[in-house]
């Protein structure tokens, strides 16, 4: 097929903006799928895509179009919304034209928005701005083209109003697909150059890659080269999803599917790759993508000790799907053997655990997330530490740094105010307020990173009553006055308990840690101590009692039965617990560090 | 070796479930329930009871409820009857029914009298009208005073009082008090149990709502530790964690539970335990009636516990005597050492001086007593 009838492209957006659900409607509209087969949010595959409301993976579709009695081609490539997958947009971009940048009617333009049409247009892709959810009563379709104009600076003279709900404005979009998205270049005669955009891990069919085609021709049997992992591989199917994956004879120059090649393991795929043909190679590689970088880091710890094997296996699998996740082996003294684990950003980490939890059958005792910092020591080595464990004594510390991140927050005029303070309260320095329009401002911070990635994002969303939103990106390193918090155990340092704080913060963390702590850890025969600590100075103590009384009263012939499963189930309980010494501390605690709230 | 869990059971416990009103703390099988629905319940228990005539014999006889004292003198009568058919009252030597202050009349005392009923377990809980209005009991202090000194008088030799202690606005005092008035009247036998917040019960309700909050755990263990020193100064033997008995006045057939030996069980919701199998009877009364009545089995609950399980219940249960588990016994029973199974633990909890031997009994040490539940998890 010749590229003049494909065209590829993304639809980008702001978290809910109505991204999966129009992707919904055009699948239906040209009949992808049955209305048997239909499902809401077609393309979000995990369950925990679809019970959280959000994408986490991008993926892509093959849509049939008959446009003024051609038959077209369109490849939809979904894209995440969340601030921690920017990463994954950038890549579904890559394969793309042209995208649907989708802003909400009621919302307005929102920092995920702002975002994604700056990637897009770093891309190169062509822009269709497109106004969603316009049947709902409360939606202003052109103060919110007003608000693109002024913070994107695009024309929107063009732009679409569409309802995915009642379907008006759906034909349009496909109009505009085909109008004003160029259609790929590319030579299919050329050798293979083909960009890996993605790639799952299938149990049966190993690794499959998706693969967007620039040049050339890929088909059953040939021999596959990947370019920057020099590894090749002999293809077995190639195909297109729509959106379950369907075999074809080949892929060639401007089309997006899939190819399956005996890869064993994801180590072996590179995503940002360029394949090409083993014998007749292309010249020049794509320029692929910057690897994502890991933002927030956590231990992972198998509860039981004997469980590290079956947790390492299972962090593989994870990562096979998901390669912005990464995981070394690391020792602590409280915890045993484990691994430290690095992330695009908090929701990440949560859909890791999750996945983890649900996926294998290992409890498991997740630390405290914490930032990479950068330390300069006295003999000017500079180090990084990703474990505040790791955190040189002080006399050979000359600089203690910490990574600062640009946030941009849109919001409603309104709450410019509480915004600052927030921003404030969390060392933000202020840099400037821009308004899109009388009711809506752009706020630019700097703020460390550390302060953001805990609660940040809901203090944010609460101030704000849910119309804040917030992007940023990491703009470097910085010098703080950060001290390594300790917290004891009955005089025992518990080294997965280790925080960094400002030293200004130090005291106030310090005791509502322990206080949280208190609450957490159940009481023990004896007394337990609890203490936070910078260097050999306590700042915080707090005491749990021991227990007095614990002891059942009556136990008779009937209840024999209920007494043991109740003691049973209390030695269960205790299992998942770690100890530190012979204190058992639950899991929970481990992560009370993280919200320092009352 | 043979494993030989259990004699064969010589304990019979038969179970009355009804209530003239159920206590705000009990989670036991319990209803109130008209004339008619008692009488049909009685002629089950009687072809229950009189299915076990002739295979087992029985050194005790248990009574309890619900309030056995709650039937009128003929169902009474009726009960006692049923009783005594399927039993050889010449092997039993301990014979008890539950009474409730506020159910008992003289009459109901000479039944149980004529009827060879040798010990009376009396639930007064208090002698304290407020006490006995928060537990949601029936009677007052003094109808509890009464019915006792009634119950003398019939000739009544072997008495317990069941009191209890820790309720949320229970002073120290007044749980003296109640002590004092307790052994004036000098009982054989004393239960004294702390309250207990069940499950499905209107003070859990309550204290969940709310409405109430429990009593400092120090204060409560001070009750605890008071009881202890009392009874004992007053000649009590603390034998189990919440009884004490004149000497020689300890319940056999309560002993039975504790050494985790077999029993029989007859009645709703009645559990036996033959031969390492413990099963249960179906709890809804009416479910019981008519399974009875259609001879279709009204086990409810059946569990066979491998060994090593069975062995770790008897050493729990044990544990609840003051005088602790007989290794020699435990040896006898299973075969083995309690060492060889749960050596680790041991050690560690006579480390901790939670638990000790004395000569050649594992038992509770005072500091382990008072968190027995806590001991008895390692045992698990």
């Amino acid at each position: 097929m010749s590229t003049e009838r494909i065209r590829n492209f993304c639809i980008i957006a702001h978290i809910d903006h109505g991204k999966s659900t129009l992707a919904d409607r055009l699948l239906e509209k040209t009949n992808t799928i049955t209305s048997r087969e239909f499902r809401n949010q077609m393309l979000d595959d995990m369950d925990l895509e679809r019970e959280r409301g959000i994408t986490i993976k991008a993926s892509a579709v093959a849509l049939k179009l008959v446009c003024d009695g051609k038959e077209y081609n369109l490849n939809l490539i979904d894209t995440p919304g969340h601030v921690d997958f920017s990463y994954e947009v950038s890549r579904s971009l890559g394969a793309c034209e042209g995208v649907l940048l989708l802003v909400d009617a009621s919302q307005g333009v929102e920092a995920q928005t702002v975002a994604n049409a700056y990637l897009a247009m770093e891309h190169n892709l062509a822009v269709i701005p497109v106004i969603s959810k316009i049947d709902l009563p409360q939606s202003r379709p052109y103060e919110v083209l007003a608000e693109m104009e002024k913070t994107l600076g695009i024309d929107t003279e063009d732009a679409l109003m569409v309802s995915s709900k009642t379907g008006k404005g759906i034909d349009e979009i496909f109009d505009a697909v085909i109008k004003r998205i160029p259609p790929p270049k590319g030579n299919p005669n050329a050798p293979l150059k083909s960009l890996i955009f993605d790639s799952v891990y299938d149990e049966y069919r190993g690794v499959i890659v998706y693969l967007r085609i620039f040049d050339g021709t890929v088909k059953v049997g040939d021999e596959i080269y990947m370019m920057k992992t020099n590894r090749s591989f002999k293809v077995e199917e190639v195909g297109i999803f729509k959106p379950k994956m369907v075999a074809k004879d080949y892929l060639s120059a401007g089309e997006v599917g899939y190819c399956i090649a005996n890869i064993k393991s994801i180590r072996d795929v590179k995503v940002g790759d360029t394949v090409t043909h083993y014998k007749e190679r292309t010249a020049e590689p794509l320029p692929g993508y910057r690897p994502p970088m890991p933002m927030v880091y956590c231990g992972i710890y198998p509860t039981n000790n004997t469980d590290f094997h079956p947790l390492r296996e299972a962090l593989e699998r994870l990562s096979l799907n998901d390669s912005s996740f990464t995981f070394e082996p690391e020792t602590s003294q409280a915890l045993g053997f484990g691994f430290r684990c690095g992330f695009l950003g908090l929701l990440h980490m949560e859909i890791v655990q999750e996945r983890l939890e649900r996926e294998s059958n290992i409890n498991i005792v997740q630390t405290a997330p914490n930032v990479t910092y950068e330390i300069l020591k006295i003999n000017k080595e500079v180090i990084k530490v990703d474990n505040p464990e790791k955190v040189p004594p002080v006399n050979e510390i000359e600089e203690f740094r910490e990574p600062m991140v640009r946030a941009s927050f849109i919001l409603p005029a309104e709450y410019v105010g509480v915004i600052m303070q927030l921003a404030e309260a969390r060392r933000g320095k202020y840099k400037s307020t821009e308004y899109l329009s009388e009711k809506r401002a752009i706020l630019i911070y700097e703020l460390p990173l550390a302060e953001i990635i805990f609660d940040f994002f809901d203090k944010m969303k609460s101030a704000t009553r849910g119309y804040g939103t917030l992007d940023y990106d990491f703009i470097g390193y910085e010098a703080a006055d950060l001290v390594k918090l300790d917290i004891l155990v009955s005089g025992k340092q518990v080294d997965a308990l280790s925080t960094i704080a400002h030293r200004q913060d130090a005291d106030i963390k310090g005791r509502k840690l322990v206080k949280k702590l208190k609450n957490e850890i159940s009481r023990h025969l004896f007394e337990v101590v609890l203490q936070a600590a910078i260097g050999s100075r306590i700042i915080a103590r707090e005491t749990i009692r021991p227990i007095a009384k614990n002891v059942t009263a009556k136990c008779y012939g009937g209840d024999i039965t209920r007494k043991r499963k109740l003691l049973e189930k209390q030695k269960e309980g205790k299992k998942r617990m770690k100890s530190i010494g012979n204190v058992e501390i639950p899991q929970k605690a481990f992560l009370s560090v993280l919200s320092t709230d009352e | 070796m043979k494993f030989k869990k259990d004699l064969p059971p010589n304990a019979l416990y038969v179970h009355i479930p009804f209530c003239a009103r159920k206590c705000n703390y009990c989670d036991f099988n319990s209803v109130v329930s008209g004339t008619k629905t008692i009488d049909l319940y009685l002629s089950a228990l009687e072809s229950e009871l009189s299915a076990l005539k002739g295979q087992y014999v029985f050194k005790t006889v248990f009574i309890g409820g619900g309030t056995p004292s709650v039937l009128t003198e003929t169902q009474l009568e009726k009960l006692l009857c049923a009783v005594i058919r399927c039993i050889s009252v010449s092997e039993v030597q301990e014979y008890t029914v539950e009474a409730n202050p506020g159910t008992l009349t003289a009459n109901k005392i000479r039944l149980l009298k004529e009827y060879g009923v040798n010990r009376i377990s009396l639930g007064v809980q208090s002698f304290q009208d407020r006490q006995l209005k928060f537990l949601g009991r029936i009677h007052s202090g003094d109808d509890a005073r009464k019915n006792f000194i009634l119950l003398r008088q019939a000739g009544f030799e072997n008495i317990n009082i069941d009191l209890m202690f820790g309720c949320p606005d229970q002073s120290l005092d007044d749980w003296e008090n109640d002590l004092e008035t307790a052994v004036e009247l000098n009982p054989e036998h004393i239960s004294a149990y702390a309250l207990t917040y069940e499950e499905g019960t209107l003070l859990t309700k309550n204290l969940n709502n709310g409405v109430i909050s429990k009593l400092d755990e120090c204060i409560e263990l001070d009750m605890y530790k008071t009881v202890i020193d009392y009874l004992t100064h007053n000649g009590y033997n603390h034998y189990e964690i919440s009884n004490f008995a004149k000497p020689g006045c300890e319940c056999s057939h309560n002993l039975v539970y504790w050494n985790n030996m077999g029993y029989v069980g007859a009645g709703a919701g009645a559990v036996s335990s033959i031969d390492g199998a413990r099963t249960s009877n179906e709890n809804d009364i009416i479910r019981y009636v008519n399974g009875i009545g259609e001879g279709k089995n009204i086990k409810s609950f059946g569990e066979h516990l491998p060994d090593d399980q069975f062995a770790s219940e008897t050493v729990i249960m044990s544990l609840r005597l003051r005088q602790g588990i007989s290794n020699a016994d435990f040896y006898k029973r299973f075969g083995y050492k309690i060492e060889d199974q749960f050596g680790d633990q041991i050690n560690r909890l006579i480390g901790d001086g939670l638990i000790c031997y004395d000569n050649e009994r594992l038992k509770l040490t005072e500091k382990g007593l008072f968190i027995a539940d806590t001991v008895m998890t390692e045992f698990v």
